[in-house]
């Protein structure tokens, strides 16, 4: 990623990785972090010996320890940074910097979740409850009965009443997710469905209806990041960071959020493209989190793939499809494939694939530049990655 | 008073020292906002240190208690389990007159779901949860058309 920096180490990934999912009653989450970490770096050609610098986050502090030691790691780099949605697109940049300047030399990142299992179906709505929860600013939101889907259904509600967004046109954002997902066979949910299926389930916040809404699944991945020299001994060609960049707006209340059309991704979206030097017309292929619908169409405006407001009318009629002007989330996304908590490690792994070639049924032909951007709290962080498959 | 809406098993608040005046205005049914005293720059939640201008110095400046919504959802599936008998329920985010600019989130009541509108204009109303904690909660002063009432 770097430009002329130090000795001119280049940050690169050279492993990618999903574990089982979308159902794993038999695993424990450390478990998943073992298998995903396990196919990263076969996919790579390296061995947990070779593993010097180690990144996770989960919901608790001193995560990443806790893996590193069932993972028999023990890093002189580690990282943890929880951004929510959004935490492995940052994980992955800290990684880059950490190489790039001479830190670390293989930096393995894992994820691993198993919250359906273990929590059944209650995190979509809001996770926690009972009395004790919400310390702090969040009450402001919380006491009030206001959920995780109703701080994006307030955000949907706000940016229909600004711009005229339909939705149907947030359903087809689900529709076209649901076509990439048949052609994967892990995915969770597989049946084709239409806009007035969509339109048609049952509303959970109004304007969100349940297929407006990310499934809930258990999984993980990983990702193996080393320099461009090393990766020249490896069994896969490497695939460039060519920039990224994240930012935050507010923290857990959409009551702070400035202003709730436009997500953190207008401030890092154009910052990352501007360090990698291209453009959003450069784009082949985007893995976008879409906990919710509208969390893609606010992120394809922010992106700057078209302008704000207009993000109805581009995601709508096969927009984000492989035909279309940004084939997005070809693997079915969190809204269909998979969607166990903090998603963002499933963009990285598919951005690669697909650059790679190995996207199968939904391979964007000659797919050469990818962005990967991931979403988190309550539309309060976003990360972007530009990847590239060819030596910038 | 409206009978009680909200369940014992709500969250409640903990106070701090930046907290503690605005959840003490409630008490005595008083809606407020945090007011930076250095460059008059309003922020909610309450918080220790302006935004605009770095300012500790703070004060609560006394609002009327009105104000319009900015956006609004009808939850329709609770996480705390005992909501669930109180759905649908509407949850808003309010841009409160006199406040310049600050939202806070809230629900609307007395009104049917498919009538709420972005734009209404609502008046406080509220509900004493215990002797040192009230919520506020609002009301629509105008109809579905957008005539004041």
């Amino acid at each position: 990623m770097s430009k002329g920096r130090g000795d001119g180490r280049r940050a690169v990934i050279v492993g990618v990785a999903t574990s089982d999912y979308p159902r794993l009653p038999e695993m424990s989450e450390h478990a998943v972090h073992g298998q995903a970490a396990d196919r990263a770096l076969a996919d790579a050609g390296l061995t947990m010996a070779d593993v010097d610098g180690f990144a996770s986050t989960g919901f608790f502090p001193m995560y990443a320890t806790g893996v590193a030691e069932y993972l028999g790691l023990h890093p002189t780099y580690y990282d943890e940074t929880n951004a929510g949605g959004a935490s492995f697109e940052v994980l992955v940049e800290h990684a880059a910097y950490a190489i790039e300047c001479g830190a670390a030399e293989v930096v393995l990142i894992t994820y691993g979740s198993i919250q359906l299992s273990q929590m059944g179906r209650r995190l979509g709505t809001g996770g926690g409850g009972g009395a004790g929860f919400a310390p702090g600013p969040a009450i402001y939101d919380a006491l009030w009965g206001n959920t995780l889907v109703g701080s994006y259904a307030l955000a949907a509600r706000r940016h229909m009443h600004q711009f005229g967004t339909t939705p149907e046109q947030l359903a087809s954002v689900a529709v076209t997710m649901r076509q990439h997902a048949a052609s994967n066979p892990q995915a969770q949910e597989r049946e084709p469905i239409t806009v007035q299926d969509v339109v048609g389930s049952r509303l959970v916040a109004d304007p969100l209806h349940k297929l407006d809404c990310c499934v809930i699944s258990d999984g993980g991945g990983a990702c193996v990041v080393t320099t461009a020299e090393r990766a020249a001994d490896l069994r896969k060609a490497p695939i460039y960071l060519l920039g990224a960049a994240h930012s935050t707006t507010h923290h857990m209340n959409i009551s702070a959020m400035p202003d709730l059309t436009v997500s953190p991704a207008a401030q890092c979206g154009p910052l990352a493209f501007a360090r990698a030097g291209v453009r959003p017309a450069d784009i082949d292929v985007a893995q976008l989190y879409d906990s919710f619908t509208i969390t893609v169409v606010l992120t394809v405006e922010d992106l700057g793939f078209c302008k704000k407001g207009e993000g109805g009318a581009f995601v709508e009629n096969g927009g984000l499809g492989l035909g279309g002007h940004l084939p997005t989330n070809t693997d079915g996304g969190g809204l269909s494939a998979c969607h166990p908590g903090m998603r963002g490690m499933f963009l990285i792994v598919e951005a690669v694939r697909q650059l790679r070639g190995e996207g199968g049924a939904t391979q964007v032909p000659e797919a050469k530049i990818a962005v990967a951007h991931g979403t988190g709290g309550m539309l309060s962080t976003g990360a972007t990655l530009i990847l590239g498959n060819e030596e910038p | 008073m409206s009978e009680r809406w909200f369940p014992d098993e709500m969250p409640v608040p903990g106070v701090n020292a930046e907290t503690n005046g605005w959840w003490e205005a409630a008490s005595r049914h008083r809606l407020v906002v945090q007011r930076c005293t250095a460059c008059g720059a309003t922020r909610h939640p309450p918080g220790p240190i302006c935004p605009q201008c770095r300012s500790t110095a703070s004060e609560w400046l006394d609002l009327r208690g009105t104000g319009t919504v900015f956006t609004f959802t009808v939850v329709r599936q609770a996480f705390i389990p005992s909501l669930a008998e109180q759905l649908p329920y509407v949850v808003i985010a309010v841009e409160l007159d006199g406040a310049e600019g600050a939202r806070i989130v809230s629900n609307l009541i007395d009104i049917e779901p498919c009538d709420v509108s972005i734009g209404m204009h609502v008046e406080v109303v509220w509900e004493d949860m215990g002797p040192q904690l009230a919520v506020p909660r609002f009301r629509a002063t105008t109809d579905a058309k957008g005539a004041r009432g």
